[in-house]
């Protein structure tokens, strides 16, 4: 009985969050909760996603991650930061892969995963939805401000 | 070919006028194109820009230095761009160390930020091959131009030769050719039915016949004035009378060849005048020019025969001259002169006068002619002496052998009488056998010599050569003086009369005294008293 009733919750849950369109009120970047970055400026954000730099202001080493399987999430996260969509981000990517020195954020399987990821790593960030913060995390950056 | 010839114009001013044309063209055409070509090099380096601008814009965004070297690279392969750099984030890249001249700019824009300028690009383009290029292709296109503006030409030369020159010239040559009344017309030149020049033509055509028409009708009037003038000209050339138009000077303004005739015959050249009523002409010109007066004064046609002044004096020519004066209708004044010659009818006159005076027979006055010859010598009052001489034994030859014998005794006569008399002396036969003499200004002794002389001539025996005889007459002869005997004509012949019966009676008693005078005769008969 209660195996039923989690797995209706989970399925409520799921069913939610499949349900529950993304938008940039409440998509927020967040870094493990020991992570000293307090915030961080649009710019800032940018350059560790777009690849320019890959650590912190403060020095430390930064790992952005990606959301794969919602591209829905990924997409309203580019668009609402470089104003691009996908393929023109995946261009970039293609043209400056080359280089060898600028690398494309880690793809993670999804929200979960990430919020998994930023728990157990103190480098690094990543996009979620307002909904699905931990107490493991804290937000450094946010999009309906 | 004509200098001014409308062919020869039309290609000075189309071959000038499309250089002109065309030069001027030609260099506003290369400017143009420079200045487009330099237009467009901006914008090919414009769109080249845009091709590398998002490469650039990552390069500078990452500080991607190679990145940047590849596309500085990549711009300079192209022909228009002599040299191109790139900085951002105090870094600088470029391919030669030559700084750059008037470079375009372009600012770099963050790829993720639109308003945020993250670098510089500088592109300097080749304007040394830009204006090249823009100048061969301008010269390309002059050429192009030069050519069409010499195709146009020759074209539009050929055009208006084969369209209007040429139609123009023929036609112009056409009209030079054409004489109205010849009946010849222009030709409508092919494919002008319907222009202007088809137009013309047809006009002048109509100006041709109309003008031919005029012509006509003029030819035909002076035709008829020619046929009236000869017929006029006929009438005054053919009169056999001399016509002269002349002024009251004198001057002759026109004459026909009968006047001519006459003054050949006067052997006198032609002259522009012969005085006022030819008056050189006549012989006695005052006669002429009274006569003219009175006439005139009396408004009437003057007329009179005159004697014309001829060479040798002899030669009588006589002339009915006709005067007309002629008021024209510019009021001036003219004479028609006309001269009949009249000498035939005074010489037949003159011989009629003669034959009336003449004894036929023996070519000497008879009575008549004496008679006006003594009225003559009476009236100019000249002393002579009137001798009668009767013949004696002139019945007697008549009656025996005939009246040719007769006649041939009276011719004897009359040839003694001729060659005895004096010349101021007259002779004539009075009738029958009987002569008479007038001998002028002779007293009795010469008389008396004379008249012996006669009859001795006459008494002479004469051969009859019909006959083969000789016979022998005589003479019983009286005379009266005038004025010494009488003044009148009867009595002064009576007188004569009376002497020569004197004498007759003693023709066979005392044939010496065959000549007696009046004045003895009174004497006698105062004897017998």
């Amino acid at each position: 009985m209660v195996g039923c009733t989690l797995l209706k919750s989970l399925l409520l849950v799921s069913s939610l969050g499949a349900v529950s369109t993304p938008d940039a009120s409440n998509l927020v970047v967040v870094v493990n909760k020991n992570n000293p970055t307090a915030e961080l400026s649009r710019t800032q954000l940018i350059d560790l996603y777009m690849g320019k730099y890959v650590a912190f202001p403060d020095g430390r080493k930064a790992q952005p991650l990606d959301i794969d399987n919602n591209h829905k999430l990924k997409e309203v996260f580019y668009k609402e930061l470089v104003g691009m969509p996908l393929n023109r981000v995946n261009a970039y990517w293609s043209r400056v892969k080359f280089t060898g020195r600028v690398r494309p954020p880690v793809q993670e399987q999804d929200e979960q995963a990430v919020l998994q990821v930023v728990a157990t790593s103190n480098s690094a960030i990543a996009y979620i939805q307002a909904d699905n913060i931990t107490d493991d995390v804290k937000v450094v950056y946010r999009f309906n401000e | 070919m004509n200098k001014s010839g409308l062919l020869v114009r039309l290609a000075v001013v189309i071959g000038f006028a499309s250089i002109a044309i065309g030069l001027l063209s030609t260099q506003l055409f290369y400017r143009l194109t420079v200045n487009k070509e330099i237009g467009f090099a901006h914008q090919s380096i414009d769109s080249l820009y845009k091709t590398v601008e998002a490469t650039a814009a990552t390069a500078a965004y990452l500080a991607e230095k190679d990145l940047a070297q590849e596309v500085i690279d990549g711009l300079i392969t192209n022909d228009i761009v002599l040299n191109a750099s790139m900085s951002f984030e105090e870094t600088v890249v470029r391919t030669h160390e030559q700084p750059l001249n008037n470079p375009i700019a372009f600012p770099i824009k963050s790829l993720f930020e639109p308003n945020k300028t993250i670098g510089q690009l500088l592109i300097e383009p080749n304007v040394e091959f830009i204006e090249l290029r823009a100048s061969q292709l301008a010269t390309e296109n002059s050429n192009a131009m030069v050519l069409q503006a010499l195709v146009v030409t020759i074209v539009s030369i050929f055009v208006a030769f084969f369209l209007i020159t040429r139609p123009i010239i023929a036609i112009a040559k056409a009209l030079h050719h054409t004489r109205p009344g010849e009946g010849k017309r222009l030709m409508v030149p092919e494919f002008h039915d319907g222009s202007e020049l088809g137009l013309l033509v047809r006009d002048v055509n109509e100006l041709l016949d109309k003008t031919e028409s005029q012509f006509n009708q003029e030819r035909k009037l002076r035709e008829e004035i020619e046929a009236l003038e000869k017929r006029f000209r006929m009438l005054f050339e053919n009169s056999l009378s001399p016509i002269i138009l002349m002024e009251p000077g004198g001057n002759i303004l026109l004459f026909n060849s009968a006047f001519e005739k006459v003054l050949n015959k006067l052997d006198l050249q032609l002259r522009k005048s012969f005085g006022p009523l030819l008056k050189d002409l006549f012989d006695d010109p005052d006669s002429l020019s009274r006569v003219v007066e009175v006439a005139f004064a009396n408004e009437e046609i003057a007329t009179g025969e005159f004697k014309l002044k001829t060479e040798d004096g002899n030669q009588h020519f006589w002339v009915q001259v006709v005067v007309t004066a002629i008021i024209s209708e510019d009021m001036r004044e003219y004479y028609q002169v006309t001269l009949h010659d009249i000498s035939k009818r005074k010489r037949e006159l003159d011989d009629l006068a003669y034959q009336a005076d003449f004894d036929k027979l023996t070519k000497m006055l008879n009575r008549q002619g004496l008679e006006k010859q003594l009225t003559t010598l009476m009236t100019t009052q000249s002393r002579f002496m009137l001798v009668l001489l009767d013949l004696n034994w002139f019945k007697q030859v008549n009656d025996i052998y005939g009246h040719k014998a007769g006649d041939e005794i009276l011719i004897f006569v009359a040839d003694r009488i001729k060659k005895t008399l004096r010349p101021e002396d007259f002779g004539g036969r009075w009738g029958g056998d009987e002569f008479v003499l007038l001998l002028s200004q002779a007293d009795q002794s010469e008389t008396r010599e004379i008249v012996t002389r006669l009859v001795n001539r006459i008494s002479k025996p004469f051969y009859l050569r019909n006959f083969e005889q000789n016979v022998t007459i005589g003479a019983s002869v009286g005379a009266a003086s005038y004025p010494d005997d009488s003044l009148d004509l009867q009595t002064l012949l009576h007188l004569a009369d009376k002497a020569m019966y004197q004498s007759k009676k003693l023709k066979e008693t005392q044939p010496e005294h065959f000549l007696h005078f009046s004045e003895e005769t009174q004497q006698v008969q105062v004897n017998h008293v």
